[in-house]
């Protein structure tokens, strides 16, 4: 497995019990699209983070290719998102003023890598994810779909072993949401990459698998219930649990 | 479900005339276990002939209406043995507009999207309706009544599917219109989905770009990676177009 994440909890900042992520398990092999969902503030972004090395767990193990990504200094993992892991985060707002060109090439020229390289990267990139068209546009000028499109382009430049997508088929018509997953499928097939992709809902994660849902921190488990039960999760509720036994 | 078993649950709380249980019934668990009087005598005959529930008090002869009912041992058992009894189950429901959808075929798209319009007003209609009993609920005074919270939960489980109704109407409207402005290669006819020069430039530069991607990547991890630790830190890895890198 090319990421491994192993019982991650992780805490909510403002809070000495409520969790964040709370004992999350999952893998993702290369060539294997991973779909979580779940609603807003269940901890998919949090999830991504950890899988991306931007954040770490309180708890639980992050392996990435046979490393423990968590225990990385600053800099390896940084030279990781610049050339194996990469990152697109849906929800973030354009760089306004930005050229679509330059902003998909923007990940390698950071990197020092050759400008006309860089651009003939980007511009490849760019007719892989059906965005060819909007390269001299202006970020703020192409639609939400194009956008999510561009933004899976600069993604490619760096030729990532990962893919961590958050939420970007969200808020799209479905035929949008079908051409970015149906990129998102061939990417992993076909370029062997290892993609983990969160969405609000399950509608949106076309030909992922598996497909998990996040709720509370936690994976449900397709095969059961929650482990330890709903009621544990309340201090308060297992005392009185436990006085009515 | 039949009503049998809401019934017993009413009456586990306290005995009832049957115009109550009808009336409590929808209090309890929202419009949609609305029952007529008729059905609701059918039923409290049955369960009284069946021994889960008994008259205690009230007069006039065999008629149901007078009397009030109470909960019997073996009531209480049944109700029981329900609520432990087999796993609830996830169910979906067979839908005939999907049917209707599915079958219409190219020529009829524009009545399936009528069809589909139709289905999102009343799903809109009803989930206002229902959207409104919820609001009406009162529970802002000093004392949170588990009842009103139950309640609230009922209705709100209307409100939530009924969202998922309207956007599957939604849903379903954008794939018709899609369909309706030709993208789709219809079984019956083989009409030829456009195509053009641009999509195939595209799906080359996809091969071109992914298939370079696959052959940088290793077919297997190697074995043993999994027992690095982090003392072992590998070197950094060659990465196409690294020895470019100019600044």
């Amino acid at each position: 497995m090319l990421l491994s994440l192993q019982a991650i909890s992780k805490r909510r900042d403002d809070s000495a019990t409520r969790m964040t992520l709370d004992d999350v398990t999952l893998q993702v092999g290369r060539g294997q699209v991973v779909g979580v969902f779940g609603r807003s503030g269940s901890g998919k972004t949090t999830l991504l983070q950890i899988a991306a090395g931007l954040a770490a767990p309180d708890s639980g193990a992050v392996s990435y290719d046979g490393q423990r990504l968590d225990r990385l200094s600053s800099t390896e993992r940084l030279r990781l998102r610049r050339r194996e892991i990469a990152c697109v985060w849906g929800s973030r707002p354009p760089q306004r003023g930005l050229s679509v060109l330059d902003h998909v090439q923007l990940a390698l020229l950071v990197d020092h890598r050759d400008r006309r390289d860089a651009s003939r990267r980007a511009r490849e990139a760019l007719l892989a994810c059906e965005a060819e068209h909007c390269e001299r546009a202006r970020l703020e000028e192409i639609s939400d779909g194009e956008r999510q499109r561009v933004e899976i382009a600069r993604a490619l430049t760096i030729e990532p072993k990962l893919l961590l997508a958050d939420s970007p088929a969200s808020n799209l018509s479905i035929v949008e949401q079908e051409t970015i997953m149906r990129l998102l499928a061939t990417l992993a097939r076909d370029a062997k990459v290892a993609v983990l992709i969160t969405a609000g809902d399950a509608q949106a994660l076309i030909g992922a698998d598996p497909v998990l849902y996040l709720s509370g921190g936690r994976i449900v488990d397709p095969h059961g219930t929650r482990q330890g039960g709903t009621l544990h999760r309340f201090p308060g509720r297992a005392r009185l649990a436990a006085a009515d036994g | 479900m039949s009503a049998k078993h809401a019934l017993l649950g009413l009456l586990l709380d306290t005995p009832a005339y049957p115009y109550q249980l009808a009336s409590r019934l929808e209090q309890r668990l929202g419009p949609s276990w609305e029952v007529n009087s008729g059905q609701l005598y059918q039923t409290v005959k049955t369960m009284e002939r069946d021994g889960l529930i008994e008259r205690v008090q009230g007069a006039g002869g065999g008629r149901e209406d007078r009397h009030v009912f109470a909960i019997t041992d073996d009531g209480a058992r049944e109700f029981e043995r329900w609520f432990q009894g087999s796993p609830d189950h996830v169910r979906l429901p067979r839908r005939p507009l999907l049917a209707k959808i599915t079958f219409a075929g190219p020529e009829r798209l524009a009545e399936a999207l009528a069809k589909v319009d139709t289905y999102e007003s009343e799903c809109a209609a009803r989930l206002a309706g229902v959207a409104r009993l919820r609001d009406e609920l009162t529970t802002d005074g000093p004392l949170v009544r588990a009842q009103e919270l139950l309640l609230r939960l009922n209705l709100s489980t209307d409100v939530i599917q009924l969202e998922g109704e309207l956007r599957w109407a939604a849903h379903a409207r954008e794939l018709l219109q899609w369909l309706a402005e030709g993208e789709a290669v219809w079984p019956s006819r083989h009409r030829q989905a456009r195509s053009g020069e641009r999509r195939h430039d595209r799906s080359g530069a996809r091969k071109e770009l992914f298939g370079r991607m696959a052959r940088s990547a290793p077919s297997t991890a190697p074995a043993g990676d999994a027992q690095r630790g982090p003392d072992a830190p590998r070197g950094p890895k060659r990465v196409p177009g690294e020895d470019d890198a100019s600044g």
